[in-house]
């Protein structure tokens, strides 16, 4: 037997996107071994964190996928259903961008020069801090949704203030990384293959901005 | 045992069977916000019901009661007082199956409408489809709009009300507390109110608005600024409230839906229990006079036992199902419970006493959804609309049939 008041309930997508979250987070760590294990020129061990992380990517999609296909037509939810599904596609693309960055490493065995890896370590750090808050962002909102108070609503808003601060301390580092490449690296190839790096790691904390902003909607009053 | 004894032991029975069924579905459903949001536990819904329900149906219920409901049909074409007796029983056993069946589908059904289409069948089979008043049936229609829209708005308002005055304040807490003697006034008028129009009735004093609001008026602001200090004392005392992880806030609502539930408990008895111990006490009333007469008194103990009846329905069947409840719906808090709760009995007060047919489960169903638009209730699956409204489609004309074959059956075993 089951009763009509608990049928008019239905599961909230937010776990779900807290789960998607989680998963990213994993990864960070797993993105900063990779680099410094390419840094070493220890390839194996570099692939061998690569697999993992697209292993996590592919998890993570799953969960995406299952928020988007278990949100049919007559679900009311506290927020506009799109706005939803913004904020997850834009959390998706961090998980990408991770990805596609380490991807991008493996295709060229080539050491990171000596004298730019202290710069990329420092993009990177300044990379994973965003995305790293992302779990914490969705569980206060999902404490907001639920408790209304504006205490924890200024909770969920700072975390999106610490995002944006790091995303736009990212960016610079980003810049003053190019103009270091070009200045100092002179064979073309490489140019190409490190910037191209650098902006696929600038895009990561993109994303988590990005979707820091779409939870800023969300929680407009 | 005469034949009389064996009737009046069926009746009863069958009479337990439909009030066990309205615990079970009615009132399950009723307490369903409170033990969702944890603000009592099962047992305590469980005591409540029967205390709360007892007391409404005793207080507040029907005293006199037409003996075929609403005045669908007249008895007094009814020649024999065996015909109406065996139709009243098909009656209520088709009522109760219909209502038990539902209840296993968890389809939210109103047990009045049951009861009413069950009348209109065994009266189709015995006066005639002609000599039944159709009229009374546009009422049943109605209350399929008006109860979940008017639920709907008046508790989508509290919710809103609450929210921007307590919820977004910067101090929750204390505007929690200063607002609490208010919302504590509010449910006492609403309360003392009900009991004024339903209850007193019963003692002939019939009040004026303006009389009985004067009456509840202080009444209500008494306990109100009693109530706050009483509600800080016990949030202070509780313990348990850390294990349910609430907010100070929460805790203050929880203490205000311990006296909401009461209420949604109490009004449920004043006006459902009806639809199990009138017919009931329409059978006794032939058997005893072996006359049929327009309107029956219902005796103080049919009321008591009704009410207990149906309290100890939910006890039987109900329990389990408010315990998946409790453990399935973690989307109410005491704030959404104590707005969907108040919310229904304020619109179930308003609506009856403006004469216009409405149904307590359809009301709180109405409640839920009303919070929900003004995104105040986490997700909701509006996709089981379709079958509230089916359900409530299907009520008459699967009543009316089984009662009309429940009614043939009993004729031939006469």
């Amino acid at each position: 037997m089951r009763l009509l008041i608990s049928s008019l309930f239905f599961k909230s997508p937010f776990e779900n996107v807290k789960l998607h979250a989680d998963k990213i987070k994993q990864c960070t760590m797993l993105f900063k071994n990779a680099i410094h294990a390419h840094m070493k020129g220890n390839f194996d061990e570099f692939e061998r964190i690569t697999d993992q992380v697209a292993r996590f990517e592919s998890e993570a999609d799953a969960i995406k996928r299952n928020i988007r296909n278990h949100l049919p037509k007559g679900i009311l939810m506290p927020v506009d259903k799109f706005q939803l599904f913004q904020y997850i596609k834009e959390q998706d693309r961090v998980m990408d961008e991770i990805e596609e960055s380490l991807f991008w490493l493996s295709y060229r065995h080539e050491k990171i020069p000596e004298e730019l890896r202290d710069d990329f370590t420092q993009l990177i750090d300044l990379v994973i801090k965003p995305v790293n808050r992302l779990p914490e962002l969705v569980s206060q909102t999902i404490t907001y949704f639920r408790t209304r108070s504006n205490e924890d609503r200024n909770k969920v808003k700072s975390i999106i203030r610490d995002i944006r601060q790091w995303e736009r301390e990212a960016d610079l580092v980003e810049r003053e990384l190019k103009l270091k490449i070009f200045s100092t690296v002179k064979n073309a190839i490489s140019v190409f293959y490190l910037i191209r790096l650098t902006e696929l790691i600038g895009s990561i904390a993109d994303h988590a901005e990005n979707a820091s902003d779409m939870m800023r909607a969300m929680i407009a009053r | 045992m005469t034949a009389e004894a064996v009737i009046l032991i069926c009746a009863s029975l069958v009479g337990f069977y439909m009030a066990a069924n309205i615990g079970a579905n009615d009132l399950a459903n009723a307490m369903g916000t409170s033990v969702g949001s944890r603000a009592i536990t099962i047992r305590q819904a469980v005591i409540i019901s029967i205390i709360a329900n007892a007391l409404g149906a005793v207080l507040a219920g029907a005293h006199v009661t037409n003996t075929i409901s609403k005045g669908i049909i007249d008895p007094s074409l009814f020649k024999e007082a065996d015909r109406f007796i065996a139709g009243m029983f098909a009656s209520l056993l088709s009522a109760g199956i219909w209502v038990n069946i539902s209840t296993y589908l968890g389809l939210p059904v109103s047990t009045t409408h049951s009861i009413v289409g069950a009348v209109i069948g065994f009266g189709i089979m015995s006066i005639g489809i002609g000599n039944i008043n159709w009229g009374k049936v546009i009422p049943i229609v109605l209350s399929w709009i008006i109860s979940p829209v008017s639920g709907a708005i008046i508790s989508g308002c509290i919710y809103h009300f609450i929210e921007k005055k307590i919820l977004f304040s910067d101090d929750p807490y204390s505007s929690a507390k200063s607002y609490s003697p208010i919302l504590i006034f509010l449910v006492f008028v609403v309360l003392i109110l009900s009991v004024i129009f339903k209850g007193l009735k019963n003692l002939n004093l019939n009040l004026t608005l303006p009389k009985a609001l004067l009456i509840s008026t202080p009444i209500s602001a008494v306990i109100g600024i009693f109530g706050r200090h009483y509600i800080e004392w016990q949030i202070n005392r509780i313990s348990s409230f850390d294990e349910r992880g609430y907010t100070p806030v929460e805790r203050l609502f929880a203490q205000l839906q311990l006296l909401t539930a009461c209420y949604v408990a109490f009004a449920h008895g004043a006006n459902d229990v009806a639809n199990a111990v009138g017919p009931w006490a329409a059978i006794f009333s032939a058997v005893k006079t072996k006359s049929i007469s327009v309107k029956v008194h219902v005796p103080f103990w049919m009321l008591l036992i009704g009410g207990i009846a149906v309290g100890g329905g939910l006890m039987a069947f109900g329990e389990n199902v408010i315990r998946t409840i409790g453990e399935n719906i973690t989307e109410i808090n005491p704030v959404r419970g104590f707005c969907a709760e108040f919310g229904a009995a304020t619109t179930i007060l308003i609506c009856s006493r403006l004469g216009l047919p409405i149904s307590t489960t359809h009301v709180l169903v109405g409640s839920v959804i009303g919070i929900g638009i003004a995104r105040g209730m986490g997700t909701l699956d509006l996709r089981v609309l379709k079958n509230i409204i089916a359900s409530w489609i299907i009520t008459l004309p699967f009543t009316i049939v089984l009662s009309m074959i429940l009614y043939r059956i009993l004729l031939y075993l006469i």
